[in-house]
């Protein structure tokens, strides 16, 4: 049986087309880029909010694709276990549709910020990482206004293990200074309970060709990777 | 401006009485208010380049003269052939005025522009480039508020369009500071397909016009005349001409124009920018040899009770007109439904050559398409400025510093220091092509996934040495920024400039015009470099003060690299590799950041360029690149040398051995040799094994290149071989005091 993946374009998403690219020619593995509205969660083995600033991100970044039929869909493969993936705008929107907890709000310098970090892997059971070994220090580039992660439920995010990732140097240390926006506890990125719903501010389809790293590194096919193993695992 | 009143309808215009009576002729009466209207646009200096345009027939036909020129000047933007089935569209444009007044909306209008411009080429847009020029950020609130938000209106739109900014070029100085530069450049890609699609003509009668994007309003009202005069107290209150962008409709705009154009149901293709449906209708109808007959109430208005003036001359942004075959409107329309944009279909070509607009049933402009395309042009009157003699005569004065604190003073000068505190807010990665980065290179270099092929951007030009001399110092602009794309291994493949001069009434602003146009056409001619568009920014000036900007005709060029492989980069690389240098080093510290940062001196001796040096350079590094012997490449430009090779060892945390004695010229000062800012010299890393063989290769080139140095693991430059003391600099400090500059100013 071969793997579907859907590639949702809101209005106003950015990293779709780059999404879309990376999962066929380098994954190879078959994505479609759908509309928003035209969405349907039965074709498709999983789903990805793409990058970018759907509906212009104006009220609330998230906030108006969250209501966007697609959320329904994604929805019914949320509850039957097949992995939802928000990268950054898709994070956003994740937290707004209360997919995940939490909000992500305006970067502590109160600026934009691209440039490449570190990410630590904190998990590596969820349908996003488990390609990776705990403690990996990958390379990834941001770029975002509003991914400081804030929740006031720290203690259930880390009694439950939804912490996916955190902001770290090469060395894979917690500081602050390698915390490029603030986010509570260093957090880049969360899951479920159930593990097949992650959500991440840094963009992995940009790190998964060494051509485009400053290291000349492609972690980012790890998380690609691991999801496509997470839906083998599942139908088989 | 002058206010006239037609038929009891009042307008201002700023038409002269001779163009008036032009006006007159050309329609055999007198025309209405609207109609007036439409011509005092159209016949502004930012629609007809009315000043400009006897000048700039010194360029040759690029597209006659270049096989792989596509489009030239004329049309909306440059469009070279790059192989594989690909046209590339580049143009720069200014936005000058708007940002002076109002920085956030004016520079996010000024991308939104150039994003259409791209876009109506019938390609994607791809990447932006952005030269600005500010008054120094030091002690000056103004300059910083200007800086701060022009920069935060450029990534604001440009990041939420998905259109990374991979690249730019800034200078301080103080006459940019009531009267500010924002220029912005956009490159597009597209199948050669498509290009062809979508020119920018209604050559067919029967096709239906279609308005699509956003709504129709009161804002940006004579935008053009505004930007059509010089600056002064008075243009707080035309703060209402600057237009407000919406980049997420821009968006929806370029999804569903791409779409549109895949379907070949397009047959032209039209932005509303400057000008608004004024320019849109009369181009396409003129430059297509047929008419049109445009019914104004179907346009879809911002707001109830708006005259055929309004509507006409509006310059409301994310507007699109297209022309559609009759047989495709409703497909065409279909996807306009889906990105869930407003559109209107407002009329239909037909081949009376005339432009009819109703207002209803009232017949409210009816004007000979081409008439409005047919301004007067202005003989201008050009007058080397007094001053210059004076100026370019003044010394040097005798270092009262040592050299090692004038270069710590060097590094952390706002001209020098690092411009991370800019790119950092720009997304500088969406679109998955980036392969040089902003601050990794000289300049931007892009993939074109599915080809092994490169392409390489670089925006700039030297306005200090163009204050001294605009003949040498537009030739050191395309030097600088040809050396750019060369530095990172491409080949310069064509050029845009955008010219941002003074009052073009002023014989002295005019002859900054006038010898620039010279200096790019000679250089260009001789180099053959085409020249596929441009852009002309007058009136940069401050009426109170009475000063005009240095002059600053910015030029973008891009070039092509073939294979990964071939691609080089600034950062030194290898403990024991050599640093060479290739080019002559003389006195020329005139308009040097040296002079400036040290001694508040303007003047001096400006660079000079020798174009055969120039392409015996060239040749040579296409040579050595071939051979695979550069491993790092970096030009030399503000500060000289000394700051070219400190740059290079910042990113790896190099240090270097230099010894000068072999290379110093007996008759040069060791400030001279250092911090000289003389043209088309470069900065290469090599295999000390590949010495001799360079060597070699140099003498068939006839040029002269010296060792200077080995790299080194202690960050640490040892200097010796000067006239003066040996001294060594620290690498980390200086690249503390590179990277702290314009966060310590903006981060209050």
């Amino acid at each position: 049986m071969s793997i579907k993946i859907a590639v949702i374009q809101f209005p106003g998403a950015n990293c779709d087309l780059d999404t879309v690219h990376v999962l066929n020619n380098v994954i190879n593995v078959e994505a479609d880029l759908v509309w928003h509205n035209h969405f349907k969660e039965t074709h498709y083995d999983s789903v990805i909010l793409p990058g970018g600033f759907a509906f212009g991100d104006y009220l609330r970044a998230g906030i108006i694709a969250a209501h966007s039929p697609a959320i329904d869909q994604a929805k019914i493969m949320l509850k039957d276990g097949r992995p939802v993936i928000g990268i950054c705008n898709g994070f956003q929107i994740l937290t707004e549709a209360q997919f995940l907890p939490g909000a992500l709000l305006q970067n502590d310098c109160l600026k934009f910020v691209c440039k490449w970090v570190n990410l630590k892997v904190e998990n590596n059971t969820t349908a996003l990482t488990n390609q990776m070994k705990i403690d990996d220090v990958l390379a990834i580039p941001i770029a975002h206004g509003e991914g400081r992660y804030y929740t006031d439920n720290m203690k259930e995010l880390e009694d439950n293990n939804q912490i996916v990732f955190r902001y770290s140097t090469e060395q894979g240390e917690l500081t602050q200074e390698a915390n490029p926006n603030g986010s509570l506890a260093n957090i880049a990125g969360i899951c479920n309970l159930e593990q097949n719903c992650i959500g991440l501010m840094p963009h992995p389809e940009r790190a998964s060709e060494t051509i485009l790293s400053p290291k000349s590194t492609d972690h980012g096919k790890l998380f690609f990777n691991s999801m496509i193993e997470f839906i083998k695992r599942r139908i088989s | 401006m002058t206010k006239v009143s037609i038929n009891g309808e009042e307008a201002n215009i700023e038409m002269t009485n001779e163009e008036f009576e032009k006006v007159k002729n050309l329609l055999n009466r007198e025309p209405n208010i609207t109609e007036l209207g439409m011509f005092d646009v159209m016949w502004s200096e930012h629609c007809s380049y009315k000043s400009s345009r006897p000048k700039l027939k010194l360029f040759e036909d690029a597209e006659a003269n270049y096989n792989y020129v596509l489009a030239g000047p004329g049309q909306d933007a440059g469009v070279i052939d790059i192989g594989d089935g690909y046209a590339l569209a580049f143009r720069i444009e200014s936005h000058n005025h708007p940002s002076a007044i109002e920085p956030y909306h004016g520079a996010a209008t000024g991308i939104g522009g150039i994003i259409r411009d791209i876009l109506c080429m019938g390609v994607r847009p791809i990447a932006l480039l952005d030269p600005l020029r500010f008054g120094h950020l030091k002690d000056n609130p103004h300059s910083q508020w200007l800086f701060k938000y022009v920069v935060k209106g450029i990534a604001d739109y440009g990041n939420c369009t998905g259109i990374p900014t991979i690249g730019g070029e800034v200078e301080f100085d103080d006459s940019f500071e009531s009267n500010c530069l924002v220029n912005v450049a956009c490159i597009g890609l597209g199948a050669i397909e498509d290009f062809k699609h979508a020119p920018s003509r209604a050559y067919n009668p029967g096709d239906y016009v279609v308005l699509m994007g956003g709504s129709t309003g009161r804002d940006g009202i004579h935008g053009v005349t505004f930007a059509s005069r010089t600056l002064t107290e008075m243009s707080e209150a035309d703060r209402p001409a600057v237009q407000i962008g919406d980049p997420f409709t821009k968006k929806m705009i370029i999804e569903a124009t791409l779409e549109a154009v895949k379907t070949g149901f397009i047959r032209g293709l039209k932005d509303l920018g400057g000008g608004g449906l004024t320019c849109a209708t009369s181009e396409l109808t003129g430059d297509g040899n047929t008419g049109a007959d445009i019914d104004l109430r179907k346009i879809f208005t911002r707001e109830p009770g708006m005259n055929s003036y309004e509507i006409m001359l509006s310059e409301s942004q994310e507007r699109m007109a297209f022309i559609v075959k009759p047989g495709g409107l409703e497909t065409v329309l279909d996807i306009f439904k889906k990105f869930e944009m407003s559109f209107a279909v407002i009329g239909r070509t037909n081949d009376s050559k005339v432009l009819k607009i109703f207002d209803d049933n009232n017949l409210v402009v009816n004007i000979p398409s081409k008439a409005l395309s047919k301004s007067p042009t202005f003989k201008r009157q050009e007058k080397r400025p007094s001053y210059l003699d004076r100026l370019i005569a003044q010394k040097t004065p005798k270092p009262s510093l040592g050299l090692k604190h004038i270069i710590y003073k060097l590094i952390a000068s706002e001209n020098i220091c690092s411009k991370e505190w800019i790119y950092r807010q720009y997304d500088h990665e969406v679109g998955v092509r980036s392969v040089v980065k902003c601050g990794d290179g000289d300049s931007g270099v892009l993939r074109i996934i599915g080809t092994d092929k490169f392409i390489s951007a670089s925006v700039g030009v030297n306005s200090k040495h163009c204050f001294l001399d605009p003949y040498e110092g537009a030739k050191g602009g395309l030097v600088e920024v040809c050396g750019n794309v060369i530095a990172n291994g491409a080949k310069p493949m064509a050029m845009v400039n955008c010219c941002n001069f003074g009052n073009p009434e002023i014989p002295e602003s005019f002859w900054y015009f006038s010898k620039s146009v010279e200096g790019m056409n000679d250089f260009c001619r001789n180099l053959r470099i085409p020249i596929v568009g441009g852009n002309v920014s007058f009136y940069n000036e401050d009426e109170v003060k009475k000063t005009a900007i240095k002059a600053t005709p910015i030029i973008m060029m891009v070039g092509l690299i073939e294979g990964e492989e071939n691609i080089i980069t600034l950062p030194f690389k290898k403990v024991g590799n050599d640093i060479l240098l290739i080019g002559e080093t003389k006195a020329e510290l005139g308009g040097s950041e040296y002079h400036s940062v040290i001694y508040n001196l303007e003047g001096g001796t400006p660079p000079k360029v020798d174009e055969s040096k120039i392409k015996a350079t060239w040749d040579f590094l296409f040579e050595l690149y071939k051979r695979k012997f550069i491993k790092a490449n970096h030009d030399v430009n503000k500060g000289g040398i000394i700051v070219s090779i400190i740059e290079m060892c910042f990113r790896n945390n190099l240090g270097a051995f230099l010894d000068f004695s072999g290379t110093i010229n007996q008759e040069l000062r060791d400030d001279e040799f250092l911090f000289s800012e003389s043209v088309g010299r470069f900065i290469i890393e090599t295999d000390p094994e590949d010495y001799e063989s360079i060597l070699e290769i140099s003498k068939q080139f006839s040029l002269d290149i010296k060792k200077v140095g080995v790299l080194n693991v202690n960050p640490e430059i040892n200097v010796k071989g000067l006239k003066s003391q040996s001294f060594k600099l620290n690498v980390e400090k200086m690249k503390n005091l590179f990277d702290s500059t314009i966060p310590n100013l903006m981060e209050i």
